[in-house]
């Protein structure tokens, strides 16, 4: 599998693990549904949004360095 | 469930489909309009969850259930049904002065631009010494500087029960003191009984049924 292919993949799993912390942070008004979707969901969101935009960025870059 | 966290749970789910479903087929990227698909999946789409997600925690924190949740906070809770309207937080709840489902976050947001985010953080540091730290007593519980005028004139100032009350013209300076911070709504006489948690067992409580 191509390393961006892995990216994505990785971001996809990331994104999904992090909204699924959202998810479960909305079913109850708690404190502590608050922290969880602020330290956990929302970084693991932001880890996977970052990674893909890095496997983008590196793709691009490595598409336009010259060919031997 | 709302009709507003029913739509939020559904874009989220809707999401989570769609991310996980490009991470398990991420050949799909190879052709342009897979290339599309994941831009949509992998940014616009959790982006918006997120965002939606954090608009509706900010909302949920300031809910008097939310405050409420912890066992600390279960006092000034019951002081806002106190059966006396000396008690001022308990005279402005039962009086709908403050709205009741947000009754806390009304008399505890500073009334500044950057007040309801200061607010927040300082209930994430109160959420995390509710479980990593060391919880004080009710009655050792403390604002973190005096009270400020600013939060009770938001609604108070210009409101003519407030202006023109006997009490606030003792002094001809004390509503230009009051305004100023300088006099402090809750000085000594005045409004000084607040939550006051440690008289509350030899108090009697209101119930809104009756």
């Amino acid at each position: 599998m191509p390393t961006i292919e892995r990216r994505i993949r990785w971001s996809g799993l990331l994104i999904g693990a992090g909204l699924v912390v959202q998810l479960l942070s909305l079913l109850k008004i708690h404190p502590l549904a608050f922290v969880t979707f602020l330290l956990v969901g929302c970084p693991l969101v932001g880890a996977g949004v970052l990674l893909y935009l890095y496997s983008l960025v590196a793709h691009g870059h490595g598409a336009l360095s010259p060919r031997p | 469930m709302n009709r507003v966290v029913l739509i939020e749970t559904a874009f989220v789910v809707v999401t989570i489909v769609l991310a996980v479903l490009v991470a398990v087929r991420a050949e799909l990227t190879r052709a342009r309009g897979g290339k599309v698909f994941a831009f949509l999946a992998l940014f616009i789409l959790p982006v918006l969850a997120v965002w939606g997600g954090f608009s509706e925690q900010m909302q949920r924190s300031t809910s008097t259930q939310f405050c409420l949740s912890c066992h600390v906070m279960t006092d000034f809770g019951r002081s806002l049904y106190v059966n006396d309207p000396s008690y001022v937080p308990a005279r402005h709840f039962q009086n709908n002065f403050v709205p009741r489902d947000h009754a806390c976050f009304t008399c505890h947001t500073d009334y500044t631009m950057f007040g309801d985010y200061r607010a927040k953080w300082r209930g994430v540091h109160h959420v995390l010494v509710e479980y990593f730290g060391t919880v004080p007593k009710p009655v050792d519980i403390k604002l973190y500087s005096p009270y400020n005028n600013r939060e009770c004139l938001h609604c108070h100032l210009g409101a003519r029960r407030y202006e023109e009350a006997s009490e606030h013209h003792k002094d001809p300076a004390m509503l230009a003191q009051a305004a100023s911070n300088q006099l402090s709504c809750m000085s000594s006489n005045c409004h000084d009984i607040v939550h006051d948690v440690d008289t509350l067992k030899d108090a009697s409580f209101w119930s809104p049924s009756k």
